[in-house]
């Protein structure tokens, strides 16, 4: 889809990018990581001729872009900044509607669409559509700009740290949304980033930048557990191990659980709890309430007395969590496993610390 | 406990002024216009009970700009204020008919140090209660204009005819109306012309690095000749041209006169708007732009669809600052012989008679106010939404 050969940008003195060589699939999210001033941003802008490489060529659908009317190819591809530039004299139904209106769509269509993009992004288009920027909420102007990004739906997005100027519980709800987007809309991504965290959540493939080269170029399971050399290691971190269960789902690790209906009688559940220590309690609708120790059990008159009742939201995972979610949530309850729930807070199993540890041993043992 | 009592201090400065006014003469009666005359204080001049209402009025106004600042208090001195402007107008169109009873046709009434200090104490009171009525607009606009119009009226029934400055008035009526006339078109068209000149000035300033320093220099260094001295290097430089081009001459291009005033008038007027065209396009925030480049839009588009409309506040706001100066500079051409209310102080410089200076300084001062208002206007009008204080 996009292809970068022997990529180079001077200026003056100094090499910003250096003889860059990239290849982007249809569909992919690619992020582009390094520290600042590493040329991510440059090699960005030169997708879309914001800036023009000194020598080398990028391809999009095989055509060299250097053919293509730079604003013509402006046009065909999502730009979103860090700073969002939203322009603050329009209202949020102008600023998504700017390129469709450069590219003369009908009004109606135009209507129609931003009403699409703002409900895509989760806002309401009946009480945001006429609001100014000024108006708006960090997170609120960062979905806009992506929404405006959007717009005439091109089939590539170019991404400047979307998600960098917002609070980190935001930024963390945005990456959740855009992932969700991103299954809806299959676009061809690049992002460029300096929050490694962000990289090995969005993106199918990192490529790291240094001093305008890129040095490895992988998925970010490959980059955590093979990183290429010292430079890759150090910039993943010690902590990379940890890093890659963010990458697993907790899915395939999904074991049946213990469970036990609140408003049976105690002793048939001793009779019938086998050598589990702990049971988690269940109402009627499968719905998780709380747990009970068996040791405990024997002495109570039912289980509800028995029972320690806890905010689901608090002691259970979600069913597309990651494993490093799954350990951190065990590290901070002091459990050795955890229950999972799906969509309608039904109980569907539990994941052990046991079986997280034999995943991570398993990587380091194919290394 | 002591408690820690903030007075509005400009409210008190003008409190302070109007009080001092009680102590200096109001009118001054004279036997014919240029000559010294006999200075009457207030009481003799409007009376024991107008003196004594004035003087509960100003109390009031020290009271309430002692205490805390409270809205109200905006409403009450602003209120106060503009009583003593209404009652000062009413009474002094009285006292001058009544005064000039009995006294010969040629006698005089003119208006004394105490009334211009108290105008200036008064408009001071209600420049500070303007600002505590930010969010009472009816208010604001009552405090600030209700004296003026009252004055304005009270001259359109001749009321005040009486009043020295008016009897001049109406020996110049004529004449009036034509400087007036004069000093409008002065402003209006140097404004104008620096205005065309001005923004595309700033603009380029904005767009060549080469173009920045000289155009900021020229301006500025401009901006600090004395005006006097700029239309003397004109008179001197457009009469040699003229000397050397007769055809200039018969368009109207003369060393004296029109000309160098407009010129002089245009260049005063260029360094507002070009500073403010620059620092207004300058301002516009970088990411919006490069926004507007990577989703598609031309140097062009951005330029008109996004930094026009953004700088167009402070473009304005340039222009509104160069018209409300040129409205006063304007007064220095009458000395080149371009005309305008100017000529009126000029000429009561060289006679000698001050309520003639008064007759075409106070004028000036009106029309730079209803140019500033006019010109305010056009900058709301010109902020786009989005970006003004309405936009709640």
């Amino acid at each position: 889809m996009i292809r970068l050969h022997q990529i180079t940008r001077r200026y003056e003195e100094t090499i910003a990018v250096n003889g860059l060589s990239l290849e982007i699939e249809k569909g992919q999210i690619c992020v582009l990581i390094g520290r600042s001033g590493c040329g991510k941003t440059t090699t960005l802008r030169m997708i879309n001729r914001l800036i023009e490489p000194t020598s080398g060529r990028i391809f999009i659908d095989g055509r060299d872009t250097a053919s293509i009317d730079a604003e013509k190819l402006r046009l065909s591809i999502g730009y979103a900044i860090q700073s969002v530039g939203l322009f603050p004299h329009m209202t949020v139904f102008d600023n998504i509607a700017v390129v469709p209106q450069l590219l003369h769509w009908e009004k109606k269509r135009i209507a129609r669409r931003v009403e699409e993009l703002l409900e895509l992004v989760g806002l309401k288009p009946a009480e945001y559509a006429r609001k100014y920027p000024s108006k708006l909420s960090g997170g609120e102007a960062q979905r806009i700009g992506v929404a405006r990004a959007l717009a005439a739906d091109p089939p590539i997005m170019l991404m400047d740290e979307p998600f960098g100027a917002v609070d980190p519980l935001t930024r963390e709800r945005l990456q959740a949304q855009f992932i969700h987007i991103q299954q809806e809309v299959k676009k061809t991504i690049l992002l460029v980033t300096h929050d490694l965290d962000e990289a090995i959540r969005l993106s199918d493939r990192i490529a790291i930048m240094e001093s305008g080269r890129l040095v490895q170029y992988d998925s970010p399971e490959v980059m955590l557990s093979r990183p290429r050399n010292k430079f890759v290691r150090d910039f993943v971190g010690a902590d990379r191990a940890l890093k890659r269960l963010s990458r697993i789902g907790i899915k395939n690790f999904i074991k049946p659980a213990a469970t036990v209906n609140v408003n049976r009688p105690v002793k048939q559940v001793i009779a019938s709890a086998g050598s589990y220590r702990w049971l988690w309690v269940v109402d009627d609708n499968q719905r998780l309430i709380g747990w009970v120790d068996r040791s405990t059990l024997a002495q109570s008159a039912s289980i509800k007395e028995a029972m320690d009742e806890g905010d689901t939201g608090e002691i259970s995972l979600s069913d597309s969590a990651t494993l490093r979610e799954a350990l951190s949530r065990m590290l901070g309850l002091g459990f050795k496993c955890i229950p999972v729930i799906d969509d309608g807070q039904r109980l569907v199993g539990e994941v052990a610390l046991g079986d997280i540890e034999a995943a991570t041993t398993e990587e380091e043992d194919r290394q | 406990m002591r408690r820690m009592i903030s007075p509005d201090r400009v409210a008190l400065t003008g409190t302070i002024l109007g009080l001092s006014a009680l102590l200096l003469s109001w009118l001054i009666l004279k036997p014919n216009r240029l000559a010294v005359g006999t200075s009457l204080n207030l009481w003799e001049s409007l009376g024991g009970g107008a003196a004594v209402a004035i003087v509960l009025l100003w109390l009031v106004c020290l009271v309430l700009s002692l205490g805390e600042v409270k809205r109200s208090h905006g409403i009450a001195v602003g209120v106060s204020a503009n009583l003593i402007l209404i009652l000062t107008f009413i009474l002094v169109g009285l006292a001058s008919n009544r005064l000039l009873q009995g006294e010969a046709a040629i006698a005089r009434v003119s208006l004394g140090t105490g009334f211009w200090v108290t105008l200036a104490g008064a408009y001071t009171v209600i420049f500070a209660a303007r600002r505590h009525l930010d969010d009472r607009r009816t208010w604001r606009k009552l405090v600030s204009w209700s004296g003026l119009s009252v004055f304005a009226i009270l001259l359109s029934i001749g009321w005040l005819n009486k009043v020295s400055v008016m009897e001049e008035f109406s020996g110049y009526q004529q004449r009036f109306v034509q400087e007036l006339l004069q000093h409008i078109r002065l402003f209006g068209i140097s404004g104008a012309i620096g205005t065309v000149i001005g923004i595309p000035m700033g603009i380029w300033a904005t767009r060549n690095k080469y173009a920045e320093k000289p155009v900021f220099f020229i301006t500025s260094m401009v901006q600090t000749i004395p005006s006097l001295a700029l239309f003397g290097l004109l008179i001197a430089l457009l009469s040699a041209l003229s000397f050397a081009f007769p055809v200039l001459r018969d368009i109207g291009i003369r060393g004296v006169g029109v000309a160098p005033a407009i010129i002089a008038l245009t260049i005063y007027s260029l360094l507002p708007i070009v500073r403010n065209t620059y620092v207004g396009i300058r301002k516009v925030d970088p990411a919006a732009i490069d926004a507007g480049l990577g989703m598609g839009m031309s140097r062009w588009q951005v330029f008109r669809r996004v930094e026009v409309p953004l700088a167009a506040p402070l473009v304005l706001e340039g222009v509104r600052t160069a018209f409300v100066q040129a409205v006063g500079l304007t007064t220095v051409a009458a000395l080149i012989g371009a005309g305008g209310l100017g000529w009126f102080v000029f000429r009561g410089i060289g006679q000698a008679a001050p309520d003639l200076i008064i007759l075409g300084a106070i004028p000036v001062i009106i029309l730079a106010v209803l140019v500033d208002g006019i010109m305010r206007t056009a900058v709301r009008l010109g902020t786009p939404k989005g970006l003004g204080v309405e936009n709640r």
